[in-house]
């Protein structure tokens, strides 16, 4: 009984999804075909060992691994008190319309373009570091990992709301029949629970920070030195794929950038598998 | 006792971190506005053109955000032409026709793809392109048809989750309805399935639409340039309203230009908010139109 | 007297004066009627001069597209060399391996140089070619031991795509290390703004490009200025070219013509650069 449109369209939505499927994999095999001749020529071990030098013909990558691990920890060092503050401020402690209101506002501010954050951070973040601190240029990785915390808290605060809301009800009349204030209720039986929700938030928002562009490239001054302190300009393994893309199409230094982006995408997956499946083993054993 | 200073010291640091968070976005608002509050007028968008002469294309813009402002429409509307019927097919197919094995791994895939770096895209999309210019036509270089498919795949995973999660949202007796009346599967999700789930599609859609439109990485390696005018056809490079704000806060040669960043990121601003506007009321609207049809 | 400066000046400059104006006319003229894209990309220096004779051509002839680019000398030429825009711009001449890889043809239309380059409110602004190699070094940190205030030096460099930065590294600084803590910028204007926002920043720019925003800084007692780049006692001197990849045809070699045209050398001139015979 199904018709010729009907064979169509189910054989088109079969295609699509295979399709998209192997856009997945296509991005993993181009980035290892492009990087290939940097391989070749350098071998992994120097290429994701060793310092960047072009004219002394070193084409490794360490100083921006080292980089974008130090900046998206000090922007989660910053952001994950940031957003649960304000996850507990919006589950539990403000009164119900502060809080819905709160958290259209924190909404709305998911939307806000990151080139935005950069830009503003150029022009009112750097100059007050540079006083502030008293040396440097103001460009380093402290502004960004300030700029990256704020812009990735919103989301936290929201998907840490988010796992708060999905405790059984049960659970929390329970405590409330016990008589248990707000914040007990929160800190005996929603954090446990949702530690698992949590947990997965601060994976996503690492996941977030290390795939950050605009922010480091434009405000992290995107030195080729290995960052001795957080007051150094340095470079992000992102920021060094947009400075050097269109640099040369075979030279060691091009393909050095496929070398970053596929220690990006190995990083962004294994956060995605962990946060599968730990996500999952912990909701089995709830 | 203990238990008190506990209890006030949480809501003192909640308090604090809601104040904080807010007061750091809206610093960044108010310096916007505050700054670029004075660039905002015609001259911003249209330079020293008329401008009538300019919307209607007899005129070239110069000096002026319009260029920039079309390419972002252009980009942003090819682009949800690619994703949405490949998204919305693969989440039907997702949740209607797939086994659960094919389930599992697709939803691995999809995963793994919303997790990857904007750049790490844009970086494919020039991989792609340069290997498609070497090994099949040398006419191929980075441009607006370029930009846009690269940018579809960057919003694939969210169109896909939002129609997969409205599909399966839909109570199981609905489901069933149409099917016991003698339906087939194709009828009841085209009839039945899709028009409920609409709603949950076009907030996936709107909010795939502001990701586009606000997103640098990806146009930067794949066809976005400096200065190009309106562009002319698919194949051309363009101009686009993030890349100006990136390319303008390190490259300004004079205050006015800077100004025109300054009013480039509010215009871009505006957008984003409507946008978001835009999500709110179409999940809030749009169940209303389909389901009680009068 | 007065019949004698009126006839024998006045008139033949007058004469002269609208005697030229066709030619500056007849320059766009070559353009008329024609259709087409035209992709330029490279040098960062090279981007006003471009962006204004772009808009001149684009201004009288609406069939005509022309799109800029910068990147940087190494992109202008990879992206020529493999056919992705017509014309490729560089801040330094192509090595002649680059020049028999993609078989470019090298036009020089300017005369330009490389400053070193502070924040106007810098006291420091008199330095000696050896004291820059130490600053660019990394060796002297500090702006007190010139006489400044004590505060550290900001460097800031090109990235290495940077025509700019090559003539710099190897006649500003004699192919000396250039420490690998600066701070990497992208383009010329870049630089600029990174400087002029920077109180304590040192960098390299463009002669054409330097205005009040930065103070260019007297190298061995030379002031780089256009005029001595020009007349050669500033010594970090550089041409600025347009490769093609061939010999270029069509609506590309008018536009490269066009460089050379009257019209075409006033543009250079009024961006600080000096025009090529």
């Amino acid at each position: 009984m199904r018709t010729l449109w009907e064979r169509l369209a189910e054989r088109f939505a079969l295609l699509s999804a295979i399709a998209s499927a192997s856009i997945t994999l296509l991005i993993l095999l181009f980035m290892a075909y492009m990087g290939l001749p940097a391989f070749k020529a350098a071998g992994a071990g120097q290429l994701l060992l060793s310092p960047w030098d072009p004219y002394a013909g070193m084409y490794g990558v360490l100083p921006m691994i080292v980089t974008t691990i130090r900046l998206s920890l000090l922007s989660l060092a910053f952001a994950i008190p940031l957003s649960l503050g304000c996850s507990f401020l919006i589950t539990a402690i403000a009164p119900a319309p502060v809080a819905r209101g709160l958290r259209r506002m924190i909404e709305l501010m998911t939307g806000i373009p990151t080139v935005i954050y950069g830009f503003v951070g150029i022009f009112l973040l750097v100059p007050l570091l540079r006083e502030m601190l008293e040396s440097g240029s103001g460009m380093c990785i402290l502004a960004a990992a300030m700029m990256l915390a704020v812009m990735i808290s919103p989301t936290m605060t929201l998907f840490f709301c988010d796992s708060f809301d999905r405790i059984p009800r049960s659970y929390l009349n329970a405590a409330d029949a016990l008589g248990a204030s707000p914040i007990q209720k929160l800190f005996h039986v929603t954090l446990p629970s949702a530690r698992a929700g949590m947990l997965n938030g601060v994976v996503l928002g690492l996941g977030r920070a290390v795939g950050d562009t605009l922010i480091s490239l434009m405000l992290a001054g995107n030195s080729i030195d290995m960052p001795q302190s957080m007051l150094d300009s340095a470079r992000t393994l992102t920021a060094h794929i947009a400075l050097v893309f269109a640099a040369d199409y075979e030279s060691p230094e091009f393909s050095s950038i496929f070398t970053c982006g596929l220690v990006l995408y190995v990083f962004t997956t294994m956060t995605t598998l962990f946060v599968r499946y730990y996500g999952r083993s912990e909701a089995g054993r709830a | 006792m203990r238990q008190r200073g506990v209890e006030m010291l949480v809501t003192i640091f909640a308090w604090l971190s809601g104040l904080l968070l807010l007061c750091s976005i809206l610093a960044v608002l108010v310096y916007l506005l505050v700054k670029g509050y004075s660039a905002l007028n015609l001259t911003l968008i249209f330079g020293e053109t008329d401008p009538w002469q300019a919307i209607l294309l007899r005129e070239r813009v110069f000096d002026g955000l319009f260029p920039a402002i079309v390419g972002t429409l252009a980009l942003v509307t090819l682009s949800i032409i690619w994703a949405i019927p490949v998204g919305v097919a693969t989440g039907i197919y997702l949740s209607e026709y797939a086994g659960s094995f094919s389930r599992k791994v697709l939803n691995l895939c999809f995963d793994i793809l919303s997790g990857v770096p904007s750049i790490v895209v844009g970086l494919f999309g020039f991989a792609f392109t340069v290997f498609l210019h070497k090994h099949y036509s040398s006419q191929i270089k980075p441009c607006l048809l370029i930009s846009s498919i690269a940018l579809s795949t960057l919003v694939l995973p969210y169109i896909i989750r939002t129609t997969q999660a409205a599909l399966e949202a839909i109570p199981r007796d609905i489901r069933l309805t149409a099917l016991a009346l003698g339906a087939t599967r194709f009828q009841n999700i085209a009839l039945v399935l899709i028009p409920r789930s609409l709603q949950g599609i076009m907030s996936g859609v709107i909010l795939s639409i502001g990701r586009c439109a606000e997103d640098t990485a990806v146009i930067m390696l794949t066809g976005a340039v400096a200065s190009a005018g309106i562009p002319a056809g698919l194949t051309s490079q363009y101009e686009a309203l993030p890349f100006f704000i990136y390319y303008i806060s390190s490259q300004y040669t004079t205050p006015e230009e800077l100004g025109m960043g300054y009013g480039a990121a509010i215009i871009l601003l505006i957008i984003c908010a409507l946008l978001f506007a835009l999500a709110f009321v179409a999940r809030k609207g749009l169940s209303h139109a389909t389901l009680y049809r009068p | 007297m007065k019949k004698f400066v009126i006839k024998h000046v006045a008139v033949p400059l007058i004469a002269m004066t609208i005697s030229a104006l066709p030619a500056f006319a007849a320059d766009i003229d070559a353009f008329r009627g024609e259709k087409g894209e035209i992709k330029i990309s490279g040098g960062t220096a090279h981007i006003p001069v471009m962006k204004d004779a772009a808009q001149r051509i684009m201004s009288k002839n609406p069939g005509i597209q022309i799109s800029i680019a910068g990147g940087g000398s190494g992109v202008g030429i990879k992206q020529v060399g493999e056919g992705l825009v017509n014309i490729g711009n560089t801040g330094r001449k192509p090595t002649d391996s680059e020049v028999s890889r993609y078989s470019l043809k090298m036009y020089q239309w300017a005369v330009d140089g490389v400053a070193p380059v502070v924040n106007p409110r810098n006291k420091v602004k008199q330095l000696s070619k050896a004291q820059l190699a130490e600053i660019f070094a990394g060796r002297i940190n500090n702006w007190k031991q010139l006489g400044g205030v004590d505060r550290k030096i900001n460097l800031y460099t090109r990235d290495e795509a940077s025509g700019t930065r090559e003539v710099f590294w190897e006649k500003g600084l004699s192919k000396g290390r250039i420490a690998p803590s600066a701070n990497v910028v992208i383009s010329n204007g870049a630089m600029k703004s990174a400087v002029s926002q920077d109180p304590y920043a040192i960098g390299y720019v463009s002669v054409g490009h330097i205005d009040r925003t930065v103070a260019a800084v007297t190298l061995d007692g030379v002031t780089p200025t256009i005029k001595t780049v020009q007349d050669g006692s500033y010594p970090i001197a550089r041409g600025l070219y347009s490769n093609t990849k061939g010999t270029p045809a069509g609506l590309t070699k008018k536009f490269i013509d066009y460089l050379y045209t009257p019209s075409g050398k006033t543009i250079i001139k009024k961006h600080g650069f000096i025009p090529v015979r």
